[in-house]
């Protein structure tokens, strides 16, 4: 695919430039965001580095100390999840209506539950970010360019967490877990008809395509090898320090106060 | 955003199995609409107009691209007087405008046809008066497309060998 990327916005406001809680490129007009008091927290990661575990832990934590929190994830729109089951059940998806497909999910949960749940001033944490859907297209050859840009209706998150893992790791994982599937292992790349193989090329492509978007988008990076409980101290370590910071007066619905 | 996203998607889908095929045998694929609606349905929707620009660049620029232009009363009248029930999305209702289907449809189609007039520069569309007859519509249209696709291709073809 070609595109025309000298008008592009995006690539020069990039990334970590972007002041977070604000949108990345042209974003959404109709949708002002400015001066809202939520708050993104993303945490990002390919399959199996523990990214639920780690979030479910964390929400129970900020909902103790009194935050209000919203959880989105991928492909987990109500208007996209059922399109998007059926598209990859039937085998018809090429790279870029994979794309539009992943995008008008996050565009959905954006309109649905993010943003409206920032205006709010909720605690937004994010099972993967829109780094899931340009790390996928990346592996596929997309423009890096207009992926960028498509994605420029997106609001850069005040941290992005980046569970790291090595290959090696990551594949005893899933084998423990529930085993390889046919989009995980990047089949439809035609890698080769050996589903190990093919996960393994697949899988190796997509951390080298989420590191070279740690510094472009300012990731944290987090060595997903380590025990749940060391890594979930260093995100609360981490979050704890950027909330204090950020003094989001506790539950602002509670008439205690 | 999720109705320009879902109006790509199925563009995209379209450009690869029932666009591109064709144009790679060398055949003309007359397209009813374009990505011109969605740049001016999308920005009358509040998208943002280089968005969808650059949303689109991964489609073919087409050879021609006419455009059959209407005054808002014309295509109001048209649509009264073959009794169809505005459809949700055609009047602008999501927009929240107005409750009354034909108001909303004036309104928002409307702002469609102000985006027209701006793609006509941007993009060189050419332009059918399309309050004439249907006849003087089709002659000025033939016209356009004859001019565009030069006879002469036609003698080339029967030039080359037969193999």
């Amino acid at each position: 695919m070609t595109t025309d990327s000298s008008t592009s916005r995006l690539v020069e406001a990039a990334g970590a430039a972007t002041k977070p809680g604000t949108y990345y490129g042209y974003g959404i007009p109709y949708l002002p965001i400015d001066g809202y008091p939520g708050k993104i927290i993303a945490i990002e990661g390919t399959d199996g580095v523990g990214r639920s575990t780690q979030i479910s832990l964390l929400r129970e934590w900020l909902e103790v100390q009194g935050y209000g929190v919203v959880e989105t994830g991928w492909t987990r729109s109500e208007l996209m999840q059922p399109t998007i089951e059926l598209a990859k059940a039937s085998n018809t998806l090429n790279k870029l209506t994979f794309v539009l497909l992943y995008a008008t999910d996050f565009a959905d949960r954006l309109e649905k539950e993010i943003i409206p749940a920032l205006k709010a001033g909720f605690i937004v944490l994010s099972d993967r970010y829109i780094f899931t859907a340009l790390a996928r297209a990346g592996v596929r050859g997309v423009d890096r360019t207009w992926m960028r840009g498509l994605y420029g209706f997106a609001i850069a998150p005040h941290q992005v967490f980046y569970l790291k893992i090595d290959e090696k790791t990551l594949i005893r994982r899933v084998l423990q877990s529930r085993g390889m599937d046919y989009w995980e292992s990047g089949m439809d790349m035609k890698i080769g008809d050996d589903i190990y193989e093919s996960f393994r090329a697949y899988q190796r492509s997509l951390l080298r395509e989420y590191a070279s978007m740690a510094d472009e988008f300012g990731f944290r990076v987090l060595d997903a090898r380590r025990k749940v409980d060391v890594i979930q101290d260093e995100l609360r370590r981490q979050i704890g320090a950027f909330l204090a910071e950020a003094e989001i007066p506790a539950r602002p619905e509670d008439p205690r106060g | 955003m999720t109705f320009s996203l879902l109006h790509a998607t199925d563009f995209a889908d379209r450009l690869l199995y029932n666009i591109v095929p064709p144009l790679k045998a060398g055949m003309i694929v007359l397209a009813d609409r374009y990505t011109y609606t969605a740049f001016a349905r999308d920005a009358a929707r509040g998208v943002d107009r280089r968005w969808v620009r650059e949303l689109y660049s991964f489609a073919v620029r087409p050879d021609l691209a006419v455009y059959f232009r209407v005054p808002i009363e014309v295509s109001t009248d048209r649509l009264m007087a073959r009794r169809v029930k505005l459809k949700f999305y055609e009047a602008g209702m999501d927009m929240g405008w107005s409750s009354n289907a034909v108001e909303s449809f004036r309104l928002f189609q409307g702002k469609v046809l102000d985006e027209y007039d701006r793609l006509v520069d941007e993009f060189g569309l050419s332009v059918v008066n399309a309050t004439g007859s249907i006849t003087e519509q089709q002659r000025t249209f033939r016209k356009l497309v004859s001019q565009h696709l030069e006879i002469a291709d036609d003698d080339r073809q029967l030039d080359e060998p037969l193999g």
